[in-house]
């Protein structure tokens, strides 16, 4: 019989073990790489690696085709010591696995070595129950929720863009929304701007939509911002935000919500409509064009409607 | 049509899956119901985001509506690519 140290040395011969400090460079250069918490969910949910899928070790081999779909990307197993996931990457090579590494010192060590962890908040039975549907896709699953649920997005104009944007996001459990405008509900807004009701003419349009919002899905944070964006405070409001959505109807708030989503690096999510057509773009920060790259000047005052 | 465009795609940015619109621009003509990508690239003059920036801050938006936008170092007023005219509208 064998015994658990002999088992452990054979592992080690098979399997290349790397620090945290290896890990946290591997995740920085944006190379692929999977990582997976092979522990059982309740250690997973205590405190994980941000990018850390669970797959406990009992399930490794059932489940791990879901996370790890080409066999040659570098696999990385961490436990919580790193020895039961040292035998569990053992496994995986045995699988066919190629590029598969261990975690050395495990989370352990890793939070020894004072990097980042996150801790999930543990989902109600509500929670569990109203985005099961979302757990059941595979690239969304119970991490994607929770991401979404961390999530923080800006939402410029709660207007004919902003209503349908925002209804989505908050049903999908998106967990703080920024909701910005200025304006109050007019009856001639109500054929086409789904967040506002009959009832809430006359009042602003964050307060209407803040409501509506909430009744859909009260998970959701609404963070009700009544007033227009302007140069002098956009700066400052954006900074909050994971990822700003630009719903405005005008081109001066559009240069400008381009001109500072660039400045503080953070993507905007651009649509705009006339009538019976639109268009929808994302203007990441230098990965992409902006708009001005799209649209140098403005069209000359008098060829469009504003 | 588009908002729900931009809430799809800013799920996939959060949850960092798929292939965002990220130099694509999506045009969407609701009466022919129709669907149109335009690859967009980045201008290397562009005032923003070009090899030699002119907008380093927000100063330019502080001169009134029209001087956010005069600003086309080679007074150019045809977009980067054959885009759609730009259009307003909520």
């Amino acid at each position: 019989m064998k015994t658990l140290k002999e088992m452990l040395a054979e592992a080690r011969q098979v399997v290349p073990e790397e620090g945290p400090a290896d890990l946290q460079r591997r995740l920085q250069s944006g190379d692929k790489v999977v990582v997976i918490d092979v522990r059982d969910p309740d250690e997973y949910r205590d405190g994980h690696l941000e990018a850390a899928t669970n797959i406990s070790r009992g399930f490794l081999e059932f489940r791990v085709g879901t996370a790890v779909t080409d066999p040659s990307t570098p696999v990385v197993l961490y436990c919580q010591t790193g020895l039961r996931s040292l035998l569990a990457a053992k496994a995986l090579k045995e699988l066919g696995y190629q590029n598969v590494i261990n975690l050395q010192g495990g989370f352990q060590k890793w939070t020894q070595s004072g990097l980042p962890v996150v801790k999930d908040v543990p989902m109600n039975a509500d929670q569990i129950q109203r985005y099961s549907r979302h757990f059941l896709l595979p690239q969304v699953g119970d991490k994607g929720q929770r991401k979404l649920l961390r999530a923080k997005v800006l939402l410029i104009g709660a207007g004919g863009l902003g209503s349908p944007t925002a209804l989505y996001l908050a049903a999908a459990g998106v967990g703080t929304l920024g909701l910005m405008d200025g304006d109050v509900v007019d009856i001639t807004n109500l054929q086409r701007q789904v967040l506002h009701t009959t009832a809430d003419i006359g009042k602003p349009k964050v307060e209407s939509g803040t409501r509506t919002l909430k009744a859909l899905n009260p998970d959701v944070h609404v963070i009700p911002l009544p007033m227009r964006i302007t140069v002098d405070n956009v700066m400052d409001v954006i900074k909050d935000y994971d990822l700003i959505v630009d719903g405005s109807d005008n081109f001066e708030t559009r240069y400008l919500v381009n001109d500072a989503c660039f400045l503080a690096g953070k993507t905007n999510v651009h649509g705009s409509i006339f009538q019976f057509e639109g268009m929808a773009t994302v203007f990441a920060p230098n990965e992409g064009p902006c708009y001005r790259c799209l649209y140098p000047t403005p069209p000359p005052p008098g060829l469009v409607p504003s | 049509m588009i908002g729900l465009v931009q809430a799809t795609e800013t799920v996939k940015l959060l949850l960092g899956i798929g292939e965002p619109l990220i130099a694509r621009l999506l045009t969407y003509d609701a009466l022919g119901m129709r669907f149109r990508e335009v690859k967009l690239r980045r201008d290397p003059k562009c005032p923003l985001c070009g090899t030699s920036p002119t907008i380093t801050d927000l100063s330019i938006h502080r001169n009134g509506a029209g001087g956010a936008c005069e600003i086309a170092p080679d007074g150019r007023r045809e977009p980067a690519v054959a885009a759609p005219a730009a259009k307003a509208g909520g």
